[in-house]
């Protein structure tokens, strides 16, 4: 299959169909939420990589102790959707993705929003990357305070990129709801766009979006994540053995 | 001869400026082989001894690995010095083959910087055990602690704190040995009086806490002090022998600290070099067997069999040629013969001298696992010499293209006639040094790794041999390839009188991207004779020889299939030579329709700074044409990887340090070979050409 084509049957168009205003769009916040271990970073990864088919420009934020885990993921995804896929002239459609993402690793116990917007800056526009998206992978958004949320809105708006966040809550003890969302992440909701959450249902994890922009009623999006592969499949799709 | 469970050969290996060269220096002091201690860099103009070359004293680093021979507590350590620059890399790596346990020494200021990553990858690469030296623990900032979590984090070791400071920056004071729980004092004026003494008691619990922390650790790799700590008896022998089956088996990496240059923490390190490194016996040697289709043939410590040695380091002293040699099996002794596999030479041992520091001692024999050195011998560096009827040859090493090439002149006749000399030498040295004069500019081309190797280089041809030399501006080493698959029919038909030449292939050719340096595959699918089975190989070497010479800018040719599946044959005028001509003409014909286009070496670059000079780095990365593959924020340090042509990194140097008030460094090491684009493809084109033209109108 030609990356057109992948592009074209990706269930990432499923994803954003089941969105009222389609993908989230520049200047916007999203959440992707779930306990721990569900597969949000996987899903995060699943839409960067969807952007980096399309030719757009990816920044991930991690705060994980070794940037090659992170690196580990994309190629996993990407190899993961190509040999599904049987994607053709794979080496070139890879050199690509790779050309338009960069992964940026901070320790998260020492610093400040402000640290990581600036370092988003310099490499924005410093380093001339234009960056359509931002992922933050593992952020502690339950514990920021409301005004740094404000601050990422601000950037994402200036900058004219799209956010999304991976979050957990801290304490896996809080409650959760039906769709995965804590009562610390629900709490979020008011500051972001979309919030999407991931819970296990059987065999396999459903996706659910908890709001919508203006939409606060849960829907499920006949989505889900192949277990094997961490993959977003489509509903029907059968599971590979 | 020293029994093998006595002797240790041992690299120290390290960042730029971590205190290497102070740190050998302490311990040749400590084992009584000199007799003063001077600075790196120092006041007296004497410097380290271990520096072996005046240029390597000027820049404050170790580019040769000189091997020296100490005495400590009844063992003979080998100290392999290893260089410390990524551009020296196949130093590194050949020192590599010949230690069986390294020192790595961080900076406690510093901690794992990039080059450490470097030099820790390839030594895992070599499966070599590793303790680790938390130097620089004087410094204003030092943090054993946070050194010890970036090798567990950025180096993945399992890092365990085998001692604690006493007092850190200006009030270290001694160490802490969590094994005995007993302060150790490092007293005199060059710190060669140990005192111990009872724990301080402000730091007794820390230092409980610590040991306990150490014995979890450990306690892994033996079930006996794993029990012993529960029943509250352990000794320190169980201690001993549950670090150094966790360092052998790379599963563990005590770590020590000090400052070399206070003289403080270094006895106790070379303790742990002998207690936890491995004696030669008890690490796995291979060679290849050249009469049994290059089979491994694993080497046996033992004297009395055949000799095996390899010649890992040669060095130009003012007596002539020195050889190091490192024996895996059987010995060596003065009179003996031994002979040169790569080019099947006999030689007589003349001398077999141990080197010292300073001094060189003749010796008589050396035995399986030592290191010696010999006098007058003609070879190269990485030969292997055995004795016998053994046709052995160590594993070769992966030896990398070179990427970079430079114009050299020389200024004089004299110099013409040294630089000759030096070009021999080097090439002799260092396998990833080339040189070949340019068959149509007339010049001589050196080859190497990166800017800073062809330039120290350049360097040794002033100072060593006197030779000054101009250098033209360096080249990057294009490659040409394919990028779509493209059929030929040839017939290559001459008939000029007396026997003609007749000759006709087909088939077709694809990119192909082949294992580890190989860069061209031959498929033979003729069927039927319809070109003979001894012109075959000549249909091959037509190919290789059209890749010789790409026809857009005439680089070597990468990355192609051929498959021949058709041809032709006359009786009488078909040959040898009609079939390769037939061949050039078929690859060079369908070369021009398969899209050819030109790659240039990419490399790998890291750099390293204070985070507030970030912007400006990417910036800097971004104007080269660069990618950025991650930047990682640690605290108010930063470290940027990137993927940046070679060709556009030529005095990066320079710019960072002014970007970033010289506050920033950065290393690079070859990556891959990666499409040029268009534009620069066509300047690439029309300058060849223009050059072409040039030549062609003289």
């Amino acid at each position: 299959m030609v990356k057109e084509e992948l592009i074209k049957r990706s269930p990432l168009r499923v994803f954003e169909q089941s969105l009222q205003g389609g993908m989230l769009g520049k200047g916007n916040l999203g959440i992707l939420t779930s306990r721990k271990g569900v597969g949000k970073t996987a899903c995060l990864v699943h839409i960067a990589t969807d952007k980096l088919f399309r030719g757009e420009h990816v920044i991930h934020v991690s705060f994980s102790a070794n940037v090659n885990r992170v690196i580990a993921w994309y190629t996993d995804i990407f190899d993961e959707i190509a040999r599904k896929r049987s994607l053709e002239h794979v080496s070139e459609v890879r050199d690509e993705t790779v050309k338009h993402r960069v992964i940026m690793n901070f320790n998260q116990q020492h610093i400040t929003i402000n640290q990581i917007i600036s370092s988003l800056r310099a490499l924005i526009v410093d380093g001339g990357f234009h960056a359509d998206a931002i992922m933050f992978d593992g952020y502690r958004l339950t514990m920021a305070p409301i005004d740094d949320i404000q601050e990422i809105r601000e950037f994402a708006r200036t900058m004219n990129v799209e956010v999304w966040f991976s979050v957990s809550a801290l304490d896996d003890d809080v409650p959760y709801d039906t769709y995965g969302v804590s009562d610390p992440v629900r709490e979020l909701t008011p500051y972001v766009d979309l919030l999407i959450g991931l819970t296990y249902a059987d065999d396999h994890v459903e996706l659910t979006v908890v709001k919508d922009r203006d939409n606060t009623e849960p829907k499920r999006m006949h989505l889900k994540l192949d277990p094997k592969t961490l993959l977003i499949v489509e509903e029907s799709e059968p599971i590979e053995p | 001869m020293t029994d093998i469970k006595y002797m240790r050969n041992i690299g120290i290996s390290a960042h730029i400026d971590s205190g290497k060269t102070t740190l050998s220096e302490r311990m040749l002091f400590y084992t009584k082989r000199i007799h003063a201690i001077h600075e790196v860099r120092g006041k007296d103009g004497v410097g380290a001894t271990m520096d072996s070359m005046e240029l390597e004293r000027e820049r404050g680093i170790t580019i040769a690995s000189a091997a020296t021979n100490v005495n400590w507590k009844g063992y003979a350590i080998n100290i392999i010095d290893t260089p410390g620059h990524v551009d020296f890399t196949i130093e590194v790596e050949r020192s590599l083959r010949v230690l069986d346990g390294a020192v790595l020494v961080l900076c406690s200021v510093g901690g794992v910087q990039s080059q450490s990553i470097t030099v820790d990858r390839q030594m895992k690469r070599y499966n070599v055990p590793r303790i680790a030296f938390i130097n620089k623990c004087d410094r204003v900032g030092a943090n054993p602690y946070k050194v010890r979590d970036q090798l567990r984090t950025k180096l993945g070791h399992n890092a365990v704190l085998m001692q604690m400071p006493i007092g850190l920056e200006d009030k270290l004071n001694g160490v802490v040995d969590l094994v005995t729980m007993q302060a150790v004092y490092f007293d005199g004026l060059s710190g060669d009086e140990i005192r111990t003494e009872v724990v301080p008691a402000d730091l007794s619990s820390d230092a409980e806490r610590m040991r306990e922390e150490m014995l979890d650790a450990i306690s892994m790799f033996s079930d006996e002090l794993m029990e012993a700590v529960l029943d509250g008896n352990v000794t320190e022998q169980l201690i001993h022998d549950a670090v150094r089956k966790g360092t052998l088996s790379l599963e563990l990496t005590p770590v020590f600290l000090g400052s070399a240059y206070k003289n403080k923490g270094i006895q106790p390190l070379m303790d742990a070099a002998v207690a936890y490194l491995p004696h030669p016996g008890q690490v796995r040697n291979v060679a290849l067997d050249l009469d049994h289709d290059e089979q491994e043939v694993v080497l046996l410590p033992d004297e009395h069999k055949p000799t095996v040695a390899l010649a890992f380091k040669l060095e130009e002293g003012q007596y002539g040629q020195l050889t190091y040699i490192r024996i895996y099996q059987g010995r060596i002794r003065k009179g003996d013969e031994l002979y040169n596999v790569r080019s099947r030479k006999k030689f007589k041992i003349g001398r077999l001298i141990r080197m010292h520091a300073d001094s060189m001692e003749d010796i008589t024999e050396a035995g399986p696992g030592d290191i010696a050195a010999l006098f007058a011998v003609d070879c190269a560096s990485g030969d292997t010499f055995v004795s016998g009827n053994l046709n052995y040859s160590m594993t070769s090493m992966y030896v990398p293209n070179p990427v970079i090439s430079l114009a050299i002149k020389a200024k004089d006749r004299q110099a013409s006639h040294n630089i000759a000399k030096a070009l021999n030498r080097f090439t002799k040295e260092d396998p990833t040094f080339k040189t070949f004069v340019d068959p149509e500019s007339n010049e001589t081309i050196i080859q190497g790794m990166g800017e800073l190797h062809l330039e120290v280089y350049v360097e040794r041809m002033k100072r060593e041999y006197k030779a000054e030399v101009e250098v033209g501006r360096p080249q990057v080493a294009y490659r040409e390839t394919i990028s779509m698959p493209s059929e030929f029919n040839y017939t290559h038909k001459k008939q000029t009188g007396g026997s003609g030449q007749y000759a006709r292939v087909a088939g077709f050719m694809e990119p192909f991207e082949g294992e580890e340096g190989e860069v061209y595959h031959f498929v033979n699918q003729i069927k039927g004779g319809m070109i003979p089975t001894e012109y075959i190989p000549s249909c091959d070497k037509g190919f290789r020889a059209a890749m010789e010479k790409g026809t857009l800018i005439g680089s070597p040719i990468v990355g192609i299939q051929v498959t021949i599946n058709d041809g032709q044959y006359h009786p009488v005028d078909s040959s040898d030579m009609a079939f390769q001509s037939a061949a050039i003409g078929a690859f060079r014909d369908a070369y021009k329709r398969a899209e050819p286009i030109i790659m240039e070496p990419i490399m790998k670059v890291t750099v390293e700074g204070p985070t507030e000079f970030q912007g400006s780095v990417f910036a800097s990365i971004n104007q080269r044409r660069g990618v950025i593959i991650s930047a990682v924020e640690e605290g108010m340090f930063c470290i940027i990887d990137a993927e940046v042509p070679l060709s556009e990194m030529f005095g990066y140097s320079t710019t960072l340090r002014s970007l970033t008030q010289g506050k920033a460094e950065f290393t690079m090491e070859f990556l891959k070979f990666g499409k040029v684009p268009k534009q620069i493809s066509e300047e690439l084109i029309a300058a060849y050409e223009e050059k072409r033209r040039a030549e062609a109108g003289k």
